[in-house]
């Protein structure tokens, strides 16, 4: 007979953020998607986009507004990767990642035009891990500037 | 059957309060951080801190590093507000998600003063031992930064 040691509410989150980086490094988006809730949060804290009428912000839904940005995202970077560093998670569901993402620009991202040039910027991604074993949260911070430097974009639009 | 005193059992209770945790520690330091408090901030930093404030270019960089750029922001905004909205504690690892505000009054960061409003959301991951944070990673936005400050363009950040 073989017993299985039940796995603690850490471990089982940190498996479930894991597989979203195992997703995202493949591009699979709706994979990404279908690890998190139907109502997951998302804020992607750098991502502005200023209007002459309004800013739109990587605020709201991942299966809206998350969704769409890495849709977008993978078209503007056909070789984007995402290089993961540390994962740590608690008995309450939270999750911090460090990981590099970067790739070379095929098409236009937000206000930068594609020089073909490529980046590689530091993340600190944060996801919280509800009872069903769902990503119900993902906020993400990142040095905009710094991508914009290395893909030829110095204007601070 | 043991009987305990009013003495002892405060005493208890006092103890458990003074438990230092990851999460005290870097509570302490981000409260002496918003009220401007160098000195403070870094009594509970280890002489031996790795830093990477990655928004300004800073990598593996040490305590002196961490001291001169609480001191350029303590400078810079008089008036610093420091909103913590979300700390986690992750075994040694503490993270936290806050907005850091107020009105410059000097040069930041390479921007010459024109008295904007700043208000950005940070991230901060500290690594802690006992009682010390022995590595600190914070993430912003830095063309959000520029932008609250009236800076046009990445190559001419001291420019109007």
């Amino acid at each position: 007979m073989t017993t299985t040691e039940p796995r603690s509410r850490s471990r089982e989150a940190a498996d479930q953020v894991t597989a979203f980086f195992d997703a995202y490094r493949r591009h699979e988006v709706d994979a990404m998607t279908d690890l998190c809730a139907d109502n997951a949060d998302f804020f992607y804290v750098p991502f502005e986009v200023w209007g002459k009428q309004r800013v739109l912000r990587g605020d709201g839904k991942v299966k809206t507004v998350g969704k769409t940005i890495w849709v977008g995202l993978i078209a503007s970077f056909p070789d984007l990767f995402t290089d993961v560093h540390s994962v740590e998670a608690n008995d309450t569901g939270d999750v911090v990642v460090t990981c590099d993402i970067g790739g070379s620009q095929q098409l236009a991202w937000g206000a930068a035009e594609p020089r073909g040039q490529k980046f590689s910027e530091p993340h600190l991604f944060i996801f919280h891990v509800d009872g069903d074993g769902l990503i119900d949260r993902i906020s993400a911070y990142w040095d905009g500037a710094g991508i914009n430097r290395q893909l030829g974009h110095l204007e601070v639009d | 059957m043991k009987l305990f005193t009013r003495k002892e059992q405060a005493e208890d209770q006092a103890g458990a309060a003074e438990e230092v945790t990851p999460a005290r520690t870097v509570s302490a330091f981000l409260t002496a951080f918003g009220k401007r408090d160098v000195e403070a901030a870094l009594s509970v930093v280890d002489d031996a801190v790795r830093v990477d404030i990655h928004p300004t270019g800073l990598r593996e960089g040490g305590s002196a590093d961490l001291r001169a750029f609480l001191t350029e922001t303590a400078t810079a905004f008089p008036d610093l507000l420091v909103t913590v909205k979300n700390l986690i504690e992750t075994g040694s690892v503490v993270t936290a998600e806050l907005k850091v505000e107020g009105t410059q009054a000097a040069g930041y960061l390479g921007a010459i003063n024109q008295e904007k409003h700043l208000d950005v959301d940070q991230a901060w991951r500290f690594t802690v031992s006992g009682d010390r944070v022995t590595a600190v990673d914070a993430y912003w936005c830095q063309n959000q930064l520029y932008r609250r400050l009236a800076v046009k363009r990445l190559d001419q950040i001291s420019l109007v």
